[in-house]
């Protein structure tokens, strides 16, 4: 069956209006875009939420069309039992065992909305094929056993211990095909489920190529020094810091000025000694930040949890090499695969390569080079819808 | 500090993943030469712990800053305010506080240095006792290998 003129559903807890809520969201929003774009009905199948942490509904229910798509959303159902559900949530993050029966607690309690699963029931014949993900919300879990046999899941997988519940194994298994982001996640799932290479295909995203003006922005902001930048949401669990903390010992033990700029959102963690270095910008603009990202020395990424890695390729666009967390899988295989960035397990591996960076312009420029032409080749539009079309037509 | 002169930079056509081995490999030699001891990065690399469990050279390196960075520093020190007005004033009343405490502090603190110490001992020793049971065990796997592949044949 080819894609075009299939009715197509994306299913996702969010679905971001405006500015960026989320990897995972932008990923599904771009590439049921392209889809329409191609000539395929789009209906996109989310929440009423706008929030992460608290998943208040905050916007209207019922469907509008933003652009190409159709958008349909559906009030988030309360939390029957909210205590067990964090007290199981503490308990996976332990990597404790759990029953399944514990398992099912947990994503009963999880994201969920059974308006939606209503609507997928009744309606759910209207629809070629339905895309779900990312794999630990309950939404895409129980959405995804509605109607598995043309349900594609987009798990944006990550090695963490959500990953290795019982019950995302019988997600995976349950599902028509996998449409992953990067091979490393094929591999991951490989090894966690045993899910075989012909049921999954890698796409990814794709990026516009953009020009860039280091200058216009170091004038527009007033900045002078030089820094390297981190792009995205502060928190522990991007790593962001263990970076302020390594930044601030590179600082100490080399005697090199270096400030850390920050584009995102949340609240930085840092050393007192780092934040009279720590240029914190907040939420950019793409163009703001595409020469933001132009204008540094190096992209520091410390995520281990990455499973495509978007702002990491934004930078080798802009033309900018990357440091990254040898445990972030993704993030290693992408600089590995562009020649376009170095990775460190530890501090004195950081420090080594950061110095490398900084005392080597050339070396700068011919690895922000690589990395350009990389995502140009490889993560163009072009590319990706051709993969994602391929992937539709195999798969299903 | 300067990493010039350590790696051979060939940039036409960049192999990152070659640059990364040649790093590694300085890197693993300089953790021996103790070029890496040092407090400060034994209190960076605590948000890291996670990711280095499987780097067994590092826990040896890891021991050794630790090492550096348990003693908690009890001496005097200087007394500074910030504030200007009643500068004179303030620092007068630190000191007569701190000397007041310090008998205390110093009693509760040299304690809590023993105990310190006492606790990084403990984990070398436990480090150095089983990574040599387990190099002698390794070694004991190797010769029964041999042995059986000299059976076999």
């Amino acid at each position: 069956m080819t894609a075009r003129k299939q009715h197509i559903a994306f299913v996702a807890p969010r679905f971001p209006e405006g500015a960026t809520v989320g990897g995972a969201e932008t990923l599904m929003k771009n590439l049921a875009r392209r889809l329409a774009a191609h000539g395929c009905r789009v209906t996109f199948l989310t929440t009423c939420a706008e929030n992460h942490l608290t998943w208040e509904n905050t916007l209207p229910a019922g469907t509008r069309s933003i652009g190409p798509i159709e958008v349909t959303r559906f009030p988030v159902d309360q939390k029957n039992d909210a205590g067990a559900f964090s007290d199981i949530q503490s308990e996976i993050v332990l990597n404790v065992e759990l029953s399944r029966a514990e398992e099912q607690v947990w994503i009963e309690n999880s994201v969920n909305s059974q308006a939606l699963y209503t609507h997928l029931r009744e309606k759910g014949d209207a629809y070629d094929c339905i895309i779900t993900g990312p794999y630990l919300f309950g939404i895409p879990w129980f959405g995804a056993q509605i109607h598995p046999d043309k349900t594609l899941l987009l798990p944006c997988l990550h090695d963490e211990p959500y990953a290795r519940l019982s019950i995302m194994r019988e997600l995976f298994h349950a599902v028509r095909g996998v449409i992953y982001n990067a091979e490393p996640e094929a591999r991951l799932a490989e090894r966690l489920y045993g899910i075989s290479r012909e049921k999954g295909r890698v796409v990814g995203m794709g990026l516009d190529p953009f020009e860039t003006n280091a200058a216009a922005f170091r004038k527009k902001f007033g900045i002078e020094r030089p820094y390297v930048i981190y792009s995205g949401r502060r928190e522990v669990g991007k790593g962001t810091p263990l970076l302020t903390h390594y930044l601030s010992t590179f600082r100490e033990r080399t005697g090199r000025d270096i400030a850390l700029l920050c584009t995102g959102s949340g609240t930085i963690i840092a050393p007192p000694e780092m934040q009279a270095h720590i240029l914190d910008l907040g939420f950019l603009d793409e163009e703001d930040k595409h020469n933001a990202m132009a204008g540094a020395l190096a992209f520091i990424h410390p995520s281990t949890f990455e499973s495509f890695g978007i702002v990491l390729l934004e930078s080798f666009l802009a033309g900018t090499p990357a440091l990254v967390h040898a445990a972030g899988e993704v993030l290693k295989w992408q600089c590995e695969q562009a020649n376009a960035g170095f990775w460190f397990r530890h501090y004195p591996d950081f420090e080594e390569e950061l110095l490398l960076l900084l005392d080597h312009p050339e070396l700068r420029q011919k690895m922000g080079a690589s990395g350009r032409a990389y995502v140009e080749a490889t993560y163009s539009w072009k590319a990706v819808e051709e993969r994602l079309l391929r992937a539709l037509e195999e798969l299903l | 500090m300067t990493a010039e002169g350590i790696f051979q930079i060939d940039t036409p056509g960049v192999d990152a993943a070659r640059i990364v081995r040649e790093v590694q490999e300085s890197v693993e030699k300089k953790l021996q030469d103790g070029v890496y001891d040092d407090a400060r990065i034994a209190r960076s690399e605590r948000l890291n712990l996670n990711n280095l469990r499987n780097q067994e050279q590092f826990l040896g390196f890891y021991l050794r800053c630790l090492r550096d960075a348990v003693f908690v520093n009890i001496s005097d020190f200087e007394i500074h305010e910030r504030r200007k007005g009643l500068a004179p004033l303030l620092v007068a009343f630190k000191k007569t506080i701190w000397n007041v405490l310090k008998f205390y502090t110093y009693r509760l603190w040299s304690q809590q240095n023993e105990v310190n110490g006492l606790l990084v001992t403990a984990i070398e020793t436990l480090d150095e006792k089983y990574t040599a049971k387990l190099g002698e065990l390794e070694s004991q796997v190797t010769e029964l290998k041999a042995e059986i592949e000299r059976l076999k044949t």
